[in-house]
C-alpha cells in the first residue's frame, strides 16, 4: 500500500515539473503585461509538433531538439507579442481576452489544417525506459524531463534575481510606471518577458514529446491546468506557480488514483474555482491575487 | 404609447426598415426549397439567437462568459433526457431546461460576478468543464461520451420534423425572442442598469443601482435562453454528445458572433451571425473534410482582427451608412428641436433656512470609527447635517473626509459608531445603493462618468432610481441637464467632457437620484475662477430646491462663502466646528493647515 502511495506521489511530482515550467510562463507574461495569455496551450503545442517533425524528418532526438525549440519559440513569441500583444496592452477585458482566445483558436485550427487530428507520437529507444529505485519504478524521460523543468525554473529564478535585466523585468511586473522612471525600457521588458514566458513552453513541449502525444487541442488541455496551477500559486508569483504545478500534479494523481481517473479534471477545476473566490492571493498567499481578480 | 405616438412610430423609417428586414427574413424559409441554403439559413438564426443570449450577459452586462456552452448543454440534455427516458414533451422540455439553466447560472454566477474580468472567463470555463466531465462521468444517466440518439418521430408534440421549414421558423422565433427581450431591456431599467454597471460598478452603485442583482438577471435571461437553443440543438440535430454541446470551442464560437457583430447591441448578434454563419457553412460544404481547420482558422483570425482593429464590431463600421441611408428616407422625424424644452422644471424656490436656525437633524453621526489596518482614518467623529444647510467638510490632505463620505454612502463598513438618517439608522447597511434609495446623493472625488454613454444617458441611469419608466427618466435627465448647464452638451460621450463639465455632469447625476442629502467630494478642484463662481452659483440653486448638501472642498474662498457652518478634520479627528468666521479663527485650524512653526512666528 505504502509503496503504491508513493509510486502515484512520484507519478504525480514528475508530471507537475512539467505543469510548473508551463505555468511557470504563463504567470510571467500574466505578471509582467498583465494579459493572460489564453493561447499559452497552443504555443506548448506548436513546440510539440516542431519537436515531433524534427524527430520524424531529421531524426533528431527531442533532447537535441529542445535547443532548436526554446529558440524558435522565444521568436514566436515576439511575433506574438509584435503582432498580437501590443495593441491590446492596457485595452479593455473583451480586447484582451479575445484577441488571445482568437489567437488560439486560429493556432490549433492552423494546426488541424496543417498536420490533421492524428495523435502523433514518437518513438525514442527511451521512451519506455525505466529505473528502479528501492521497490518504486521511475520512467526515464518522465525523470529528464521533470529535472529539465527544475533546472530551467531555477536558471529562471536566478536570472529573474540577480541580473539587471532580470530584475527590471520584476520591477515592472511589481509598478509598470515606477520603473518607467527609473529608466527602465518597459516596451522591451514586456517584449521579453512574452518571448521568456513563450520560451518556458518550447522547453516543456520538448520534454513531453517523449512521453506524450500531440494532436492539434493538446494545449487545451495543457493550458487549462497551468490557469488553475496560476490561480492556485497566487497570480504573477513565479515561486508559486512552481509549487503549484508540483501540487496539481500530485493533486491530480491522487484524484486519478483515490476518485475516478475520468474525474481528476473535475477536481482541480473545482479547487480552482474554490481558490479563484475563497483564497484569491493563491494557496501560499504570495501573489496579489484579491485586487486582481477583484476581490477586495 | 399613444395611438399617434404608435402611428407616426410606424412611419419612421428608424422602425420600418428594421421591421421589413425582419418580414424579409421571415418570408426567407418559405421561399428557399434548396435543403443546403435552408440548413445554411437555420444555423444563421439559430447562431444569431444564441450568440444574442450570450450578448446579454457578456455584451449588456460586460461578463465575459467563456461558459456558455454549459447553458447550453444543460438545455439540451434535459429536454433529451425527458423525451428519451420518460416521453416527455420536448415543448415542457424547453421550459425545464431553461428552468434549469437559468438555476444553475444563478448558483454559479453569485460568487463569480465579484471576478474581474478574465478572471470571471476562467471561472466560467472551468464550470463548463466540470460540468461536461460530470455528464460523461454520469453515463447511466447521460450516456456518457457515447451520447444520446432521438428517435426520430416527427410531430409537432415531439418538436420533430421531417422538413426543414418548421425548422427554419422555430429557429427564426428562437432568434426573434432574443431580440425582442434584448430590445426590452435596452430600454427599461435593467439595462441603463446594466449599462451603468459595465461602465463602473461603483459610481452605478452611488446612484441606487444593485450591481449584483443587475448582473444576476442579465445571466439568467441570458442562461435561460442559452438553454433554450440546447433544447432547438437537440430537436435539429437529434444527437447530442458532451463534446459537442459543452465544448470551450462553442462558448467561444457564440461570443465570436457577438463581438464580430458588435458587442452590447441588439442588431450586432444577427449582423455577426449573417456574416460569419454563412461563411462557415459553405466552407465546410466546399471543403468538405479535405481543409478541416480552415473555417476555424479564419475565425479565429478574424476575430484577432476584429478585436484590435474595430472592437465595436462591423455595426461600429456601416452604422453612419445605415444612419444616412434612414435620413434619406420618407417619414424621418427631425433631430430633436434645438431649444430648451418647456418640461424643464422651474427651480423649486424654496425658503432657505436662515444659517444657525435649528431645523431638524437630517444625518447624524455618533462616534463613528473607520480603521485600515492600524490606522484609524475617521476616529470617533460626532456629525450632524441639519435639514437645508450646507455643512463643509475641510481638513487637509488625509484627513479622512473622503473616508467619512464613504462611510455615510456605504462604500466602508465602519467598526464603531452608528449613523443615523433621518432618525433611521443606516449603518452599514451594506451596499451604497441601499443609500442612495434612502436619499443620500454623492459624487466622487476622483470623477466617475460612464465614458462611453451619451451625458444624457448618464443622468437619466440617475434618473431611474427613482422611477421604472424611461419617458419619466429621461424628461427628467433633461431637466437636471438643463440645470447644471449641459444641456447642449447631451448627445456628447462622457469621456469627451472637460473637467469642469464632468464634474458637473457627474453632480446632475447624483442629483438625478433626487437626493435629499448631497455629498460633493471635491466638485471645484481643477476649475478656474469663472468655473468656480459658476459652481457655487449652481449649488445654491440646489439648495435652494431643498437640497441639503455636505460639501468637501479645498477651495477656501468658495467654501467660506458657500457653507452655512463648516467642520475640520485632522487624522481622522474633528479639530474644529462652527461658522466660517469661527473656523477660520480657530487655532487649531491654522495649526492643522499651517504647521505650529506658523503660529509661533
Amino acid at each position: 500500500m505504502m509503496e503504491t502511495i508513493l509510486q502515484v506521489a512520484i507519478s504525480g511530482l514528475l508530471v507537475g515539473g512539467i505543469y510548473a515550467l508551463i505555468s511557470i510562463g504563463l504567470t510571467l507574461i500574466f505578471g509582467v503585461t498583465r494579459i493572460i495569455n489564453f493561447a499559452h496551450g497552443e504555443l506548448l503545442m506548436l513546440a510539440m509538433y516542431t519537436t515531433f517533425w524534427l524527430f520524424q524528418l531529421f531524426s533528431l532526438d527531442p533532447y537535441v531538439a529542445l535547443f532548436f525549440v526554446t529558440p524558435l519559440l522565444f521568436l514566436v513569441g515576439l511575433i506574438i507579442h509584435w503582432m498580437v500583444i501590443q495593441p491590446i496592452l492596457g485595452a479593455p477585458p473583451l480586447m484582451q481576452i479575445f484577441a488571445t482566445v482568437g489567437l488560439s483558436v486560429a493556432l490549433q485550427n492552423g494546426a488541424l489544417l496543417l498536420w490533421k487530428a492524428d495523435y502523433r507520437t514518437i518513438r525514442t529507444a527511451y521512451s519506455t525506459a525505466v529505473v528502479e529505485v528501492g521497490g518504486l519504478f521511475i520512467s526515464v524521460p518522465r525523470l529528464v524531463a521533470f529535472l529539465v523543468a527544475m533546472a530551467m525554473a531555477v536558471a529562471l529564478f536566478l536570472f529573474l534575481k540577480k541580473t539587471p535585466l532580470g530584475k527590471a523585468i520584476r520591477a515592472t511586473a511589481q509598478d509598470r510606471r515606477a520603473a518607467m522612471l527609473m529608466g527602465v525600457d518597459v516596451r522591451r521588458i514586456y517584449l521579453l518577458s512574452f518571448g521568456i514566458g513563450t520560451a518556458c513552453v518550447g522547453v516543456a513541449g520538448a520534454l513531453l514529446m517523449p512521453v506524450y502525444y500531440t494532436f492539434p487541442t493538446v494545449g487545451t488541455y495543457f493550458v487549462l491546468t497551468a490557469f488553475v496551477v496560476v490561480v492556485l500559486g497566487g497570480m504573477g508569483d513565479m515561486m508559486g506557480a512552481f509549487l503549484g504545478g508540483l501540487i496539481i500534479g500530485l493533486v491530480e494523481a491522487f484524484s486519478g488514483f483515490l476518485i475516478a481517473t475520468a474525474l481528476k479534471e473535475a477536481v482541480y477545476f473545482t479547487l480552482f474555482i474554490l481558490v479563484l473566490l475563497l483564497k484569491p492571493s493563491g494557496l501560499f498567499g504570495m501573489g496579489r491575487g484579491a485586487e486582481e481578480v477583484g476581490l477586495k | 404609447m399613444s395611438i399617434r405616438g404608435a402611428v407616426r412610430g410606424f412611419g419612421d423609417p428608424g422602425f420600418y426598415v428594421p421591421f421589413t428586414g425582419l418580414v424579409l427574413l421571415a418570408l426567407a424559409p418559405l421561399l428557399i426549397q434548396n435543403p443546403f441554403y435552408a440548413h445554411v439559413g437555420i444555423m444563421t438564426f439559430f447562431y444569431a439567437a444564441r450568440a444574442g443570449a450570450w450578448n446579454l450577459l457578456g455584451g449588456y452586462a460586460g461578463q465575459l462568459s467563456l461558459g456558455h456552452a454549459a447553458f447550453f448543454g444543460i438545455g439540451a440534455y434535459t429536454s433529451t433526457l425527458l423525451y428519451v427516458t420518460f416521453q416527455i414533451s420536448p415543448w415542457l422540455g424547453v421550459m425545464t431546461g431553461a428552468l434549469l439553466a437559468a438555476l444553475t447560472a444563478l448558483i454559479v454566477s453569485y460568487p463569480c460576478f465579484r471576478l474581474r474580468g478574465p478572471f470571471f472567463s476562467l471561472a466560467t470555463i472551468a464550470f463548463a468543464e466540470v460540468l461536461r466531465i460530470l455528464v460523461i462521468y454520469f453515463r447511466d444517466l447521460t450516456q456518457g461520451s457515447v451520447g444520446i440518439l432521438i428517435p426520430f418521430k416527427p410531430g409537432l408534440g415531439t418538436l420533430m420534423f421531417r422538413g426543414k421549414t418548421p425548422y427554419a421558423y422555430l429557429a427564426f422565433a428562437l432568434m426573434a425572442t432574443v431580440l425582442g427581450t434584448t430590445l426590452l431591456i435596452e430600454r427599461s431599467k435593467l439595462g441603463h442598469a446594466l449599462a451603468a454597471v459595465r461602465e463602473d460598478e461603483e459610481a452605478a452603485e452611488a446612484l441606487g443601482i444593485n450591481a449584483t442583482r443587475s448582473k444576476l438577471f442579465a445571466a439568467l435571461i441570458s442562461a435561460s435562453l442559452t438553454g433554450m437553443g440546447g433544447v432547438f440543438y437537440a430537436q435539429y440535430i437529434l444527437f447530442i454528445e458532451p463534446y459537442s454541446v459543452f465544448a470551450l470551442d462553442l462558448s467561444i464560437q457564440l461570443a465570436l458572433v457577438a463581438i464580430i457583430g458588435g458587442v452590447g447591441t441588439a442588431a450586432g448578434p444577427i449582423l455577426g451571425s449573417s456574416l460569419v454563419t454563412p461563411l462557415n457553412e459553405f466552407l465546410r460544404a466546399w471543403l468538405g473534410g479535405t481543409y478541416r481547420g480552415l473555417h476555424f482558422f479564419i475565425y479565429g483570425c478574424l476575430l484577432i482582427v476584429v478585436v484590435i482593429l474595430m472592437p465595436q464590431g462591423v455595426i461600429a463600421m456601416v452604422r453612419g451608412y445605415y444612419r444616412r441611408l434612414l435620413k434619406r428616407l420618407p417619414g424621418m422625424r427631425k433631430d430633436i428641436p434645438s431649444a430648451v424644452p418647456e418640461a424643464a422644471p422651474k427651480a423649486e424656490v424654496r425658503e432657505a433656512p436662515t444659517p444657525f436656525s435649528p431645523s431638524p437633524l437630517l444625518l447624524e453621526g455618533r462616534g463613528v470609527i473607520k480603521r485600515f489596518g492600524g490606522l484609524a482614518a475617521v476616529n470617533r467623529v460626532d456629525f450632524s447635517v441639519r435639514e437645508g444647510e450646507i455643512l463643509g467638510l475641510i481638513g487637509p490632505n488625509g484627513a479622512g473626509k473622503t473616508t467619512l463620505f464613504n462611510v455615510i454612502t456605504g462604500f466602508h463598513h465602519i467598526d464603531g459608531g452608528t449613523i443615523l438618517f433621518k432618525g433611521e439608522e443606516i449603518t452599514n447597511l451594506g451596499r451604497p445603493h441601499k443609500i442612495c434609495l434612502k436619499g443620500i446623493g454623492r459624487t466622487f472625488q476622483l470623477v466617475k462618468p460612464f465614458g462611453n454613454l451619451s451625458v444624457l444617458e448618464n443622468v437619466t441611469i440617475g434618473a431611474f432610481c427613482r422611477t421604472e419608466r424611461e419617458g419619466v427618466a429621461k424628461e427628467e435627465a433633461l431637466g437636471i441637464l438643463e440645470l447644471v448647464g449641459l444641456w447642449t452638451k447631451r448627445e456628447m460621450l462622457a469621456r469627451d467632457l472637460t473637467i469642469a463639465d464632468r464634474k458637473r455632469l457627474e453632480l446632475g447625476r447624483a442629483l438625478a437620484t433626487k437626493p435629499e442629502l448631497l455629498l460633493l467630494d471635491e466638485v471645484m478642484a481643477g476649475l478656474n475662477p469663472r468655473e468656480i463662481a459658476d459652481m457655487i452659483q449652481l449649488i445654491q440653486g440646489i439648495r435652494a430646491q431643498g437640497v441639503t448638501l455636505l460639501v468637501i472642498e479645498h477651495v477656501m474662498a468658495a467654501i467660506m462663502s458657500l457653507c452655512d457652518r463648516i467642520m475640520v478634520l485632522h487624522h481622522g479627528v474633528k479639530i474644529a466646528e462652527g461658522s466660517p468666521a469661527e473656523v477660520a479663527k480657530d487655532r487649531k485650524v491654522i495649526e492643522a493647515y499651517l504647521g505650529e512653526e506658523y503660529l509661533v512666528a
